[in-house]
């Protein structure tokens, strides 16, 4: 559907002809995030400034567009898809990082990258912690809509752990500040509800975020299990013995073969599934918890077992973990990412489960993921060319999604429900939970304009979906 | 006493409810509340008793809803640190069945001991250990609340990690029971640390005091804890908790060079209270400015890292300028328990927040007939 070109000019009148994408064939590239699904917006408004993001609000109110926020659309749940078409707001030219070392705080805009953020605080013995393994392109503005995780969330929180206080734009134009640095602050936690809602509340023009002092030393550890089963049991013990490590990170075998083949970062291809455990704090702590920690892995089977020897050979165990997905790609030209959480103690035969699945449908599946929160992410590859494929991945990643509920997991740990996981919301919320998620929809976005068609089930997701998958990406076979 | 339970009476700013129930299940719970809300009825709930001085006086009061009655440990996943509990679960036992495990609800409030856990929920209260572990605001995982239409819904879930829909934690946190009645809780846990100690120090002014307190935060392992006190004629006394392996410990121990303090403080200290307590938090790093605001005879006790001073016995006037001076810096005065007079005379709350007309939007979706304690809370 093409914009009223009355709207048209309206956008263009507060960012400049330049900064509205309108065109078909310009669109195109907006039209999906990282998830598998598509939906052409009917414009792309490029904002640089709060009163950008303002004005642009106030013209989708006036001619009742629905207006969906987009960052560095590196999203995996489809929640910058404009699945009703509408105004993609992009924020990644509001790009400033105000850093305050004395108070530890960082005001941002909400397109700087998160990479970008810790190069920063870097430079006054300070990070942030939240690390998604899209670090080096997703942004803050992102991260915080998704409430996005990352490795070391295992002890350092996700990013709602992080976020002291946001300045959002709501569906009408009103700029409002939510949270602040002061703690225990008077009133309803908007600022907590915000965060993690998707943009499907608001849009986020500044967030203000906690950063820490820097380590005194990390260490890394490497480990090989013969089997995930023992990997996981390695995992379980390290925590019972009361340590709770910076990051607990595992890959199956499947994983370390492609992510070895293109980092040579070195770990061992013959094992059934590698631990990286990172341990930070002071150098006595340090020493003290890697030699629990070592004698814990030798006693669950551990081999191979290796400490990074210096920050480069820890840049590279790292490398490897979080450009893991990139590197599938070695053996498949598709993936499909899935993002259960269960309790950690179930996690051997979750995963036992997942392999299963994925010999039912004849897929192979990639596991990496954060073992020590229970969060996997089970990566199921194939070539979107083959026929039925999809459908296929589809249904296998369902299975595996409903493996985790059945254990008393959830839906979603780090990337958000949005359009890939909306169908599912009834396996873990009654529909009275649901309806108290619509009531605070209705109250902050009563015009439902703020990204539509997310979170929430919908009756006519089906269709949805052969609409995302007969736009112009696909015709145009993308692969 | 700004509450009194003797002899079965219970009054909040001197309003004694006409009904009092205890329900002993949260459907039982939600079943009552429904139906008095229907009938249009003011309703409290009331845990423990210890924070119901909280918040400007209600207008009205006809239910007092008891939460004692839900008081079971539903699921301790030793393996998986995580918890869920009923609303009427006191901190004492909680950590008692904790404590056989090697583990722990890092919750340390003053008003100790008694406080339930449905209460420390809503009322948003925490203690000195929020400096390592955050409040409940970064621990609970799960919530079951009974709203006024007498449904009970849930919010997030049983694992550590959890994206899935709206946080709809927050929105009962802190929000003095006035969206609803908060049934169960679902937390994450922590291990007890390895090692850990408390060590004392006492500086003769403010300024060192405070020079002394920030050393310690910035030191490579901060304490977990770190208090200030007013503490009269002998000065001004820090109070640190340190965790963490045994050497480290013992390196930060020599860093600092504090004295060792004496065995079951943080028990004694979390036990303070008063009739007259108001909380005044701004940006951590500017606590100090508040610090200097405050009378030289206050008695006061801070929170040293986190920006968190809690005073007790404040005069009207004295806490009309204090709170004046952190609103200016973006933070708030909150009477934690004040005589009514005194509540109606400053307002427990102050300058209301940014957001508040959405806020209001939230109390009247899921309270439209303004029955969840009136007029305590801001909205």
């Amino acid at each position: 559907m093409a914009l009223h070109p009355s709207a048209l000019r309206d956008l263009q009148a507060i960012v400049g002809r330049d900064s509205v994408v309108h065109q078909r064939h310009d669109l195109v590239i907006f039209e999906r995030d990282a998830n598998i699904e598509g939906a052409l917006p009917d414009a792309v408004v490029f904002a640089s400034s709060t009163a950008d993001v303002a004005a642009v609000m106030k013209v989708a109110a006036q001619h009742g567009l629905p207006v969906v926020p987009r960052g560095a659309g590196t999203g995996l749940s489809g929640g910058a898809v404009t699945v009703h078409g509408g105004i993609a707001l992009s924020v990644s030219r509001m790009r400033r990082i105000d850093i305050d070392p004395r108070g530890q705080t960082a005001l941002v805009e909400p397109g700087v990258v998160n990479a970008d953020l810790t190069v920063e605080a870097g430079n006054h013995g300070l990070f942030y912690a939240p690390d998604p393994s899209s670090q080096k392109a997703c942004t803050i503005g992102g991260n915080a809509a998704e409430n996005s995780g990352g490795p070391h969330c295992l002890y350092y929180g996700v990013t709602t752990n992080h976020i002291l206080g946001m300045e959002v734009v709501f569906a009408d134009g009103t700029v409002t500040w939510v949270g602040g640095d002061a703690a225990d602050r008077v009133g309803l936690d908007l600022c907590g509800i915000l965060v993690g809602s998707e943009g499907t509340l608001c849009a986020i023009t500044k967030v203000l975020v906690r950063l820490l002092p820097q380590p005194e030393q990390i260490t890394t550890l490497m480990a090989a299990f013969p089997t995930i089963e023992t990997a996981s049991h390695a995992v379980s013990d390290v925590i019972g013995h009361g340590i709770v490590p910076a990051a607990l990170e595992m890959m199956d075998r499947v994983t370390v073969g492609a992510v070895e083949a293109h980092y040579k970062a070195g770990y061992p291809t013959d094992a059934g599934a590698v631990l990286l455990v990172e341990v930070d704090g002071l150098e006595e702590q340090n020493r003290e918890l890697s030699e629990a920690i070592r004698k814990i892995l030798t006693d669950n089977e551990a081999t191979d077992l290796r400490v990074a020897a210096d920050p480069a050979e820890r840049e590279l165990l790292w490398a490897g973990r979080k450009g893991a997905i990139g590197a599938l790609g070695r053996i498949k030209p598709n993936y499909y990412l899935h993002d259960g959480v269960v309790p950690r103690t179930r996690l051997p035969e979750v995963l036992h489960r997942v392999s299963e699945i994925g010999e039912e449908y004849k897929l192979p599946v990639a596991n990496v993921f954060h073992a020590g929160d229970g969060n996997l992410h089970p990566n199921i590859l194939f070539d979107l060319r083959d026929k039925g494929a999809l459908e296929r991945v589809e249904e296998a990643g369902e299975h595996m999604l409903r493996t985790c509920i059945d254990v008393g997991g959830t839906l979603t740990g780090e990337h958000g429900i949005g359009l890939e996981k909306q169908a599912f919301m009834h396996w873990i919320y009654s529909d009275d939970d649901l309806d108290a998620m619509r009531t605070v929809k209705k109250v902050i976005d009563p015009e439902h304009r703020m990204n539509p068609g997310k979170i929430f089930p919908e009756e006519s997701r089906k269709q949805h979906k052969l609409v995302a998958r007969t736009g112009a990406t696909s015709e145009a076979k993308w692969w | 006493m700004v509450v009194t339970r003797a002899g079965g009476e219970l009054s909040v700013d001197g309003m004694t409810p006409r009904v009092r129930e205890r329900p002993d299940t949260p459907e039982e719970l939600a079943q009552l509340l429904g139906a008095a809300a229907a009938a249009g009825q003011a309703v409290v709930a009331i845990g423990g008793g210890r924070a119901l001085g909280m918040g400007d006086c209600l207008s009205r009061f006809d239910l007092g809803l008891e939460t004692t009655g839900l008081d079971r440990i539903i699921q301790h996943s030793q393996a998986d640190l995580t918890l869920v509990v009923e609303a009427g679960v006191t901190l004492e036992q909680l950590n008692e069945q904790l404590e056989r495990a090697g583990q722990f609800l890092p919750l340390d409030p003053f008003a100790s001991p008694g406080h339930t856990i449905g209460g420390l929920l809503a009322t948003g209260w925490s203690g000195p250990r929020r400096l390592r572990y955050g409040t409940p605001r970064d621990f609970l995982i799960g919530l079951r609340v009974a709203l006024p239409d007498g449904r009970l819904v849930r919010s997030g879930g049983y694992v550590v990690k959890n994206v899935s829909g709206y946080d709809l934690n927050k929105l009962h946190l802190g929000a003095l029971g006035s969206l609803g009645v908060i049934v169960e809780a679902a937390f994450k846990l922590f291990p007890r640390p390895l090692a850990e100690a408390t060590v004392q120090t006492r500086e003769p002014d403010l300024e060192a005091a405070w020079r002394e307190a920030r050393r310690a935060l910035e030191l490579k392992l901060p304490p977990t804890a770190l208090e200030l006190e007013s503490s009269g004629e002998s000065g001004f006394r820090l109070t640190a908790r340190i965790e963490g392996t045994g050497d480290a410990v013992a390196r930060v121990r020599r860093e600092l060079g504090w004295e060792a303090a004496g065995d079951g403080f943080w028990d004694a200290y979390c036990q303070q209270t008063a009739s007259t307590w108001a909380r005044v938090s701004v940006a951590p790093i500017r606590l100090v400015e508040v610090l200097r605001q405050l009378p030289q005879a206050a008695r006061w006790f801070a929170h040293a890292g986190n920006g968190v001073v809690h005073w007790f016995d404040g005069e009207a006037a004295a806490m009309r300028d204090v709170r004046e001076v952190a609103e200016r810096m973006g933070g708030a005065l909150v009477l934690l328990a004040a005589p009514p007079e005194l509540k109606r005379q400053l307002g427990a709350f102050g300058r209301d927040p940014s957001g508040i007309e959405l806020m209001r939007g939230l109390k009247a979706a899921f309270d439209p007939r303004g029955v969840m304690s009136p007029g305590r809370y801001v909205v």
